[in-house]
């Protein structure tokens, strides 16, 4: 794919031409959604005065936004049905929150549904945010998996095209659903990465990343950067006819082969992994000759962080995740796919473990946290078993053992782009889970922001300990308490008020995707009989999960979701409403809208 | 955050429903429409939603101020984050010239 124009190096720029453009930043997410569509065939479903606010907002004191910032918009682009997604980066710096997520996630799975039945329907998300909107936590967390699930879901029926213009850019989880996308625009203003420079610093410290550096954040997460190093497809100028060229280049090339997605290719992924050395990282510069743009492996090289160099030396350490793991595989010895991610074979199921390994070579994922390799190992391991079971009439059950601190905040993991590292795991998972293999998370420690979602949030049955040490979050306590501004009593004080926001697992469990929360004696030595109920709880998930249905739609019909998720289930029956109303229908949304 | 509700006489009625502005720093947004079956067409509903507590006599006079100028009848609600009594105006303005255009464009 080529980039229109003046989208290459400085001495290219037509100046006559950056005169004449009109800037697509500039414009709010209404105005965005409008300029890519047809003319006059924009449609906006679940408009501000359907008042679908946030309902954790004003408890907060926070002022909420009528149409809770994601502008959901049907239209056509060359006649082609779209839905568009447009997020207000203006509002919350765009964070995805309980109703706005579920705004995406129901417009994906309804044009995934109006595509099966012959009404084919693309999809462009237009991605302006910081993540996850820390004031509805674990909501939003929840949030992204399901946004992630669906988008897969149209993805084999429909393109579903990725834009990132800026000035905010798409950090947090929805940068992993920005990995998942058919084809991913860019703008050199835009940016793009899991963990923002300030949260790095905050994690890891000043020499991991400091977040004043400009020239470092732009040469790591820059749209220029991502492009030239193939995390993004085209690179367009800032320039509304410019980005709707290239959406229409992007939507005509239709659907990929399965199989070829950038989330797939474990190949390309493994043998770009294969060249770093987290000894002498590159710097970014380098990294655009040593990857280049090619998604396509390169030949087999010596050396490798990703490839199983200690298999002999054991993960030390008795971690939860370890212990449970031996625990639950009754007897199996787990073996190291790489040292911190362990499996356990057997004869029905898969079982997999994030687990610490202090020699980690990557310096920012030896506490167990899902970093580069991790990914990868997880996502091979589960692409095996799915090419294994392919033909079997019952297919394994695969079981993620979650005690992981977080996903990994590093300089090198954002360089390498850690958010399409999760979204090779997060396809994995999901497209275990849709051909029919049981998906069963069990939360045995902390399970943290991406790191969950990698690993545990794509499951169609979650199980958690009731134990203290049990923690389920978007983000560690100090760091959402520095964010929103509010020091960590005023969080937990706030948290007894509004469940999403709290640490404790018994409101995380009213939040209405916990399927079971299991009580033991001792969740760090667990004794025979807290061995066996869980085993016997997990045994039912599996049930469950083979009974049940596979996508995420039990999170929603639970009956904690029925209480705690009103409005997501709101969103979704207005939003579905409004869809097939408008179904017939092609002119210009109903309220008049001022320049503003 | 605080919430603000002001009732001002006003009897021009607006033609269409509208919605202008986005919760941005140091912005609003301003929905105006005229659900049936209320007495708002003789009257101005405002509903006030700030994130800058304190400023009940600002915003009391900024409205006034408007209304008086423009009686424009319906149920207001606006939704600021911090907005100066200038932007606020210049919001307000659009939802007039909105509401009150007699060709049926965007």
């Amino acid at each position: 794919m080529t980039a229109p124009t003046g989208a290459t190096a400085p001495t290219g720029i037509d100046w006559q031409q950056v005169l004449r453009r009109r800037s697509f930043l500039e414009y709010d997410a209404r105005a965005r959604a409008r300029t890519l569509l047809d003319e006059g065939s924009m449609r906006v479903l679940c408009g501000p005065f359907d008042r679908l606010e946030s309902p954790w907002l004003e408890p907060q004191g926070v002022v909420p936004q009528a149409d809770d910032g994601v502008v959901i918009a049907r239209g056509t682009v060359d006649d082609q049905a779209v839905v568009v997604a447009s997020i207000e980066q203006g509002f919350l710096g765009g964070g995805i929150g309980e109703v706005s997520g579920a705004k995406i996630s129901q417009a994906l799975c309804l044009a995934a549904a109006d595509s099966r039945v012959g009404r084919t329907t693309a999809a462009m998300l237009l991605l302006e945010t910081g993540g996850v909107r820390l004031q509805e936590a674990n909501l939003g967390l929840n949030a992204v998996a399901e946004i992630c699930s669906a988008l897969l879901e149209l993805r084999p029926l429909a393109p579903v095209i990725g834009v990132i213009a800026g000035e905010v850019g798409s950090f947090g989880g929805v940068s992993i659903a920005a990995g998942l996308c058919t084809r991913l625009i860019v703008t050199p203003q835009a940016r793009l990465g899991l963990n923002g420079p300030a949260v790095i610093e905050e994690e890891g410290g000043v020499e991991e990343f400091d977040s004043s550096d400009r020239a470092l954040i732009w040469a790591i997460d820059g749209g220029e950067q991502r492009h030239a190093t193939g995390l993004a497809d085209m690179l367009v100028p800032d320039d509304a006819d410019a980005l709707r060229a290239a959406v229409r280049e992007a939507l005509a090339a239709g659907v990929l082969e399965p199989g070829s997605h950038r989330s797939e290719r474990l190949d390309a992924f493994a043998s770009r992994l294969a060249s770093l050395d987290p000894a002498r990282p590159p710097s970014p510069a380098d990294l655009r000759t040593l990857w280049g743009r090619a998604t396509v492996p390169a030949p087999a090289q010596e050396a490798g962080a990703a490839k199983p160099t200690a298999a002999t030396r054991a993960a030390s350490g008795d971690s939860r995740g370890q212990t449970w793991l031996a625990a639950l595989a009754d007897g199996v010895q787990a073996k190291p796919v790489i040292p911190s991610v362990l499996r356990a074979d057997t004869h029905d199921a898969v079982y997999l473990a994030v687990v610490a390994d202090p020699s980690n070579p990557f310096h920012r994922a030896r506490q167990g946290q899902v970093g580069l390799t991790e990914c990868l190992a997880l996502a091979q391991s589960i692409r095996q078993v799915l090419d294994q079971d392919a033909d079997a009439p019952s297919k394994r059950a695969i079981v993620a053992v979650v005690d992981l601190p977080s996903q990994a905040y590093g300089r090198i993991e954002e360089m390498a782009g850690l958010h399409q590292a999760i979204a090779t795991t997060v396809d994995a998972y999901a497209a275990a889970r849709v051909a029919g293999h049981p998906v069963v998370a069990v939360v045995v420690g902390t399970a943290l922001s991406g790191g969950f979602l990698a690993h545990g949030l794509q499951a169609s049955q979650i199980l958690a300990l009731d134990d203290p040490g049990v923690e389920i979050h978007a983000m560690h306590k100090p760091a959402a308490a520095r964010i929103t501004l509010r020091t960590m009593e005023e969080l937990d004080k706030l948290a007894k008020t509004v469940p999403p926001l709290s640490y404790d697992v018994h409101d995380w469990a009213r939040l209405g995707f916990c399927d079971g929360l299991l009580t033991v004696q001792n969740a760090n030595t667990p004794s025979d009989a807290d061995c066996e109920a869980v085993r016997r709880s997990i045994a039912d998930a599996i049930d469950h999960a083979r009974g049940g249905p596979t996508d995420l739609s039990n999170r929603l019909d639970s009956a904690a979701a029925t209480k705690t998720r009103a409005a997501s289930r709101k969103v979704r029956q207005l939003l579905a409403q409004q869809w097939t109303e408008s179904t017939a229908e092609s002119a210009e949304d109903g309220p008049a809208h001022g320049p503003g | 955050m605080q919430t603000l509700t002001y009732r001002f006489p006003a009897d021009l009625a607006p033609r269409r429903r509208v919605h202008v502005g986005v919760v941005a720093s140091g912005d609003l947004e301003i929905l105006l429409d005229n659900p049936p079956g209320s007495d708002v067409d003789t009257h101005a509903e405002v509903r006030v939603r700030t994130s800058v507590n304190g400023f009940d006599t600002v915003w009391h006079d900024v409205l006034e101020r408007f209304f008086t100028h423009t009686p424009l009848s319906g149920r207001w609600q606006l939704n600021d984050f911090g907005a100066t009594p200038g932007v606020v105006t210049l919001r307000l303005r659009q939802v007039v010239e909105a509401a009150t255009r007699t060709e049926d464009q965007t």
